[in-house]
């Protein structure tokens, strides 16, 4: 990125579990409700509460470990994790130290059609804190403890990442896999997946620089812009002599810059310790076997399966399967059909539109049925691929099946010989000056006479056929 | 054993709780005497003993993801030495 220097980044994930009720309490984990409505008696930390543990989370944490690939460890602890915070009303967030339920993993990622592996170093689980609202109030921060004690999974990566592409695909990756499993809904928007990276320099063969860490981003394009404002800025500073402070940054999104979080300074001194109201986590083989058992076809597999049995380029392949919904809704529409039909019409004609109306494909104005039927019109011949683009159009605008548009507006295709004959001869006779001149080497005149062909049908001549039609009259 | 100033001085930031100067010398000594207490522990030999977390020989219970909200905004709210529009509220907090 910056020659004569090299970029280490590690990346922790915050993946909220897809759970209904927290981790330690059976509050609703719902997003968007009112404030401090979804907050039981554990959540507020009143006296005397105890937490018990929500077995969906557990599993979902030993079904993210199988699919990052990694070891599930039988036995493990929650320690309190000590810090003074208006948000975190137990004083301590409930988080795995020592002994996380995953231990070591790793994933693929991809960059420039170059394969890397990604080490994970673990995955645990922990409790999420409450929210501070700061601009409420010239006088006060509010509070909302609607997050709190929802389930996390922290996703810590090896520092394997070289470059800020590096770390989005890593993150993208991370997240395709999540979402695929089901574990995690991966809105990054709503905070559901958030990432902190750590960022150091060093100049090659030197040793590793101290590391910044960047916290709470939730967007690719933010991951990808604070690595690049952390790296320069700790270039600089490293030129001019200065040394780098291992300290947590924020990243301001309108600035692009990232600045220290003073208050952070002491919160390092976490004086971890096994959490006395929690007794240590047993997983049972038979258990861990079932999990197993029930771990969906993954985005690397099914990306090797659609090259095989679809013929799609790596690059179409990839860009189908990173995404769960639109894999699911290709192979709903590829289903007994041409697949490089299929391709086409999904990965430009339907992205585009749903690029247009920044739409995600689950909200596709085109059911996957109804783009099965246009593509199924178009390989029968009945609708020129021309006639395709204006009822695809038609289509993202009503909501109509393709057969009813085609119907409705006659738009099928000519392709009956007789009927073109009869066009072609048509316009043969009304021009015999064009098509003296035609025989007389003006060979450029063939497109005249596919357009007043064309123009007599209203369009709907299979160009293929008329284009036979045309050449086999006029040169004899 | 007594509890040096700089770690009492330390602990009292990270609890956020001030300590007053007079209470140092008795705070230092009563603290130095419970890890003195706590670091008896240290004469024991653990070397073949693995880590123990919990005294009780059993696993953690699980509870089915269920959710249910039995307590309104009202009542969490209730015992807050302040609030505001449903929120609890505190003295700003700057980052």
């Amino acid at each position: 990125m910056i020659s004569g220097w090299e970029l280490v980044i590690g990346i922790e994930i915050h993946a909220q579990v897809k759970s209904k009720s927290k981790l330690f309490s059976s509050s609703s984990t719902e997003f968007g409700s009112g404030p401090n409505s979804q907050v039981s008696l554990v959540d507020a930390a009143m006296p005397g509460m105890l937490p018990v543990i929500n077995k969906f989370c557990v599993e979902q944490a030993v079904r993210s470990g199988i699919g990052l690939n990694a070891q599930i460890n039988k036995k493990s602890i929650f320690d309190r994790k000590n810090y003074f915070y208006q948000d975190l009303p137990q004083g301590y967030q409930i988080s795995q130290f020592k002994d996380p339920i995953v231990g070591n993993g790793f994933i693929e990622i991809e960059t420039d059609g170059q394969s890397k592996k990604v080490g994970i170093e673990r995955l645990h689980l922990e409790q999420d804190a409450g929210k501070s609202l700061h601009d409420q109030d010239p006088n006060l921060t509010f509070v909302d403890l609607n997050r709190s004690g929802i389930a996390l999974m922290e996703i810590v990566s090896m520092p394997d990442m070289k470059s800020p592409e590096e770390a989005v695909e890593y993150v993208k990756k991370v997240r395709s896999i999540l979402r695929y499993l089901d574990t995690c809904d991966g809105n990054m928007e709503q905070g559901s997946l958030r990432a902190d990276v750590n960022v150091s320099v060093n100049k090659p063969g030197d040793d590793l620089g101290t590391r910044c860490e960047i916290k709470n981003l939730n967007s690719f394009k933010y991951i990808h812009s604070a690595i690049i404002y952390e790296a320069k800025r700790q270039i600089k500073l490293i030129e001019s002599g200065e040394n780098i402070i291992q300290e947590t940054r924020l990243y301001n999104i309108d600035s692009g810059e990232t600045r220290s979080m003073r208050s952070k300074e002491d919160a390092h001194d976490y004086r971890y310790f096994p959490d006395p109201d929690l007794l240590p986590l047993i997983l049972e083989d038979n258990w861990i076997k079932k999990i197993r058992s029930s771990i969906p076809e993954l985005p690397d597999q099914k990306k090797e399966r659609f090259i095989r049995e679809y013929s799609l380029s790596e690059y179409d392949s990839s860009v189908i399967v990173s995404d769960k919904s639109t894999s699911d809704y290709y192979e709903k529409v590829v289903k007994d059909r041409n697949p490089k039909l299929v391709t086409t019409w999904v990965t430009s004609e339907l992205f585009s539109v749903l690029n247009k109306k920044n739409l995600s494909i689950d909200e596709s104005p085109i059911s996957p049925n109804h783009l099965g039927e246009l593509i199924d019109n178009i390989d029968s011949g009945k609708i020129s691929s021309r006639q395709a683009k204006e009822i695809f159009e038609e289509m993202c605008e009503t909501g109509e099946s393709a057969n009813n548009i085609i119907n409705e507006k006659g738009l099928s295709q000519i392709s009956d010989e007789g009927e073109l004959e009869k066009l072609v001869d048509n316009v043969i006779s009304s021009n015999p000056e064009n098509v003296e001149k035609y025989k007389n080497g003006k060979d450029k005149l063939f497109g005249f006479f596919v357009g007043e062909a064309m123009k007599l049908s209203k369009g709907k001549a299979n160009p293929k056929v008329l284009n036979e039609l045309l050449k086999s009259k006029l040169n004899t | 054993m007594k509890f040096d100033k700089d770690s009492l001085y330390k602990l009292g930031k990270l609890s956020k709780i001030q300590i007053d100067e007079s209470k140092l010398k008795s705070l230092s000594s009563d603290l130095g005497s419970i890890i003195e207490f706590i670091d008896r522990l240290k004469s024991i030999d653990t070397e073949n003993v693995d880590p123990t977390s919990n005294s009780l020989d059993q696993s953690l219970v699980m509870r089915e993801d269920i959710a249910s909200d039995v307590n309104t905004a009202n009542e969490i709210l209730e015992n807050a030495p302040q609030k505001e529009l449903d929120f609890f509220s505190v003295p700003k907090v700057i980052e």
